[in-house]
């Protein structure tokens, strides 16, 4: 499911579809770091101003883009590592399967990677026949148990313990009590001679500091240092959208991802990586290959308010605090990216005909403007694609069914002019006295049956405007 | 060479032709270090919160540990970090006069996962998350920290920093740090907390007093 670009999300049809354990599990995962976060944030007393001073850098990065991409690539190659730029996800593929064949690679481990995702690249290495292994233990389990990810952070939550003992039994051929203790030092052993073995490390970026050419990543469990630290050669993909100007604006969002995302003050391992290994004893790879990524970003650039989506720093707590998400998960989502950010993302990345379900896949709430830590406006966003979609736009063509849009204008035209509305509302209240019985509307006709048929409607009483009029001497009386 | 993506995106920010940088936003200012003894304090309790082992100790006191530490861990083969400091603490002849085989920090990567326990120093620690932050040389290799299933670090109250603003005016022009807070861990199965997933599953660290 995570993986090639989808052709139709039919988010909808998906939500109807949705294994039945799934919104139990999502939402003790989401209550669990959203509790956390409220948690950390109420420590930080600074936290408001946080959030204004990181929205204003990621503005700030997102406006002067390609100088920080500039710097980027020199501060790299500065310090003896390659840059590749990489147009569409085709490129990028190609790109890393060219390295891979150069270094006569068999085996490769990645740690979790959005970046890979969006460019389907697991398929594309085992085609070619390198052997590649998902590291993060969740991600290692739906890659055994071959489905997608029913959260960002913990993809295997829709798990249970009984069921990844069997995988593991099924898969690996070993015996395994369904003990998450057990089973973790199970996943342990077995990826640890992966780990030495690999002859390339395949890892993402949080974040690409353009003053020094540093990779910034963030791991809980240890598995992106090994990737990043045993095999000879290191290959990281990443969106341009993750570069960053200096280790100083850093200072900024690693106080603000942890917390938002789990509500841990920091991740258990922060890497800053810059170019290969400089001695020959340290440990780190020998070859350093940076993977830039535009699949679609350079063009939403365009956008004033739809390149807002790149202020994101991935940390998830949008999806968490989300009404609609808390009870479909990440699968209705069609696609790698899932949640109120994944909403706006993929109708840009994809365009709307593919995608055009998603921005309708809210209630506006506006939950996760408030907890976003770099205050990306959702919910503007989410209108803005709502109209691309309905209206089109410079961009784009209307993919609205022409019904929807006739109807729409016939309202649009009602509403506008009082003498309709009031003639219409006369007629309407007439047709109605047919269908009322003791004061009762059960049976009306298609399309009001549709309501009816569950539950009756009170009768019609005299209209509001027939009503106000009489009161206007009340009111004459109290407004003077 | 010409890069069409940047072209492009010069193109969609309408800046072609302009190569000028405005100011980046002006950053939080750092915070200031308490006193010594309640930095101290502050980050041996972050550090357990972690579920990390932590302990003040004297230099004459560092043999009695090291015996504790390797039998209530069954400690056969170790690796350390060839620092001055450790050298100084007499680590590598207590722990072979505890029976322990030392692994040269600087072995192949087959033979350091094989050990139980990874000793190395810090360069800095931060007191309000409880971080340890290392850098990587010949004499600190990377791995020391990240294959045996104990790190211990031995650390000391003068590489205290406040936050992460001094950590990174000193460090940004190294080639490699890692910032280490707590023991490796996952919450992936059935969101039950389990240590030790593919890092150290045991974190002790000793601030020597």
């Amino acid at each position: 499911m995570s993986g090639a670009a989808p052709k139709y999300i039919g988010f909808e049809a998906y939500t109807e579809r949705i294994p039945s354990g799934i919104p139990k599990a999502v939402q003790q995962a989401t209550g669990r770091f959203a509790g956390g976060r409220a948690l950390r944030v109420s420590e930080l007393p600074q936290w408001e101003q946080l959030r204004q001073i990181a929205s204003d850098i990621r503005m700030h990065t997102i406006r002067n883009m390609d100088v920080y991409l500039s710097r980027l690539e020199e501060s790299v190659r500065a310090a003896g590592g390659h840059v590749h730029w990489a147009g569409t996800a085709e490129d990028a593929r190609q790109i890393v399967l060219k390295i891979a064949r150069e270094h006569n690679v068999k085996l490769a481990v990645k740690a979790k990677s959005m970046a890979t995702e969006e460019i389907d690249l697991n398929h594309a290495l085992e085609t070619a026949g390198v052997e590649t292994l998902e590291t993060d233990l969740g991600e290692y389990i739906i890659q055994l148990d071959g489905t997608g990810p029913s959260h960002i952070i913990v993809p295997a939550v829709h798990k249970t313990k009984e069921e990844i003992a069997a995988l593991f039994h099924e898969k690996l051929g070993i015996d395994a009590p369904p003990d998450p203790n057990e089973l973790t030092r199970i996943a342990r052993e077995t990826l640890r001679q992966k780990f030495l073995d690999a002859d390339m490390g395949i890892s993402g970026a949080n974040f690409l500091v353009a003053e020094t050419g540093t990779l910034v990543m963030v791991s809980n469990e240890g598995n992106g240092r090994m990737v990043t630290t045993l095999p000879d050669l290191h290959v990281a993909v990443a969106g341009i959208d993750k570069v960053v100007p200096d280790w100083e604006s850093l200072t900024v969002f690693l106080k603000l991802l942890a917390r938002s995302a789990t509500g841990q003050k920091l991740s258990t391992y922060t890497q800053f990586i810059t170019g290969p290994r400089q001695t020959e004893n340290e440990f780190g790879p020998k070859e350093f290959h940076l993977v830039l990524l535009d699949n679609g970003r350079s063009e939403i650039l365009k956008d004033p308010i739809g390149r807002q989506v790149f202020k994101c720093i991935r940390c998830g707590a949008c999806a968490n605090t989300c009404p609609v998400y808390q009870n479909v998960g990440g699968f209705a989502y069609g696609w790698f990216i899932s949640g109120p950010i994944g909403a706006i993302f993929a109708p840009q990345m994809l365009g709307t005909p593919t995608a055009r379900e998603l921005p309708f896949a809210s209630t506006l709430c506006g939950a996760c403007a408030e907890v976003c830590p770099v205050k990306i406006p959702i919910p503007e966003i989410l209108r803005h694609l709502r109209r691309r979609v309905a209206q089109g736009d410079e961009t784009i063509n209307t993919t609205m069914p022409f019904y929807i849009r006739a109807a729409a204008k016939i309202g649009a035209t009602v509403l506008s002019r009082e003498w309709m509305y009031g003639s219409g509302t006369t007629i309407l209240h007439f047709f109605m006295r047919f269908f009322t019985h003791h004061n009762q509307i059960s049976n009306a006709p298609y399309p009001f049956s549709r309501w009816t048929k569950v539950r009756p409607l009170p009768a019609f009483a005299s209209g509001f405007r027939k009503w106000f009029r009489k009161q206007k001497d009340f009111f004459k009386e109290t407004v003077e | 060479m010409k890069n069409p993506i940047l072209e492009n995106v010069r193109r969609s920010l309408e800046k072609e032709g302009d190569p000028s940088l405005p100011q980046r936003p002006a950053i939080f200012p750092s915070r200031k270090l308490e006193s010594s003894e309640q930095e101290i304090d502050n980050f041996i309790n972050e550090v357990k919160a972690l579920s990390g082992s932590t302990q003040k100790l004297k230099p004459e006191d560092v043999t009695v540990a090291l015996q504790t530490l390797v039998v209530e861990n069954r400690i056969n083969k170790a690796a350390m970090w060839k620092t001055p400091s450790i050298h100084e603490l007499g680590v590598e002849q207590c722990l072979k006069k505890l029976g322990v085989e030392i692994v040269s920090p600087t072995a192949n990567k087959y033979e350091l996962s094989t050990c139980d326990l990874g000793i190395t120093e810090a360069d800095a620690i931060l007191p309000e998350t409880g971080t340890l932050v290392l850098s990587s040389s010949n004499e600190m290799p990377r791995a020391v920290s990240l294959l045996p299933r104990i790190h211990l670090a031995i650390v000391r109250p003068e590489i205290l920093r406040a936050d992460l603003h001094e950590v990174f005016a000193e460090a940004k022009q190294r080639n490699y740090l890692v910032l280490i807070t707590g023991p490796s861990r996952t919450a992936d199965i059935e969101l039950t907390v389990t240590l030790g997933v593919h890092g150290p599953k045991e974190l002790h660290v000793w601030m020597m007093v």
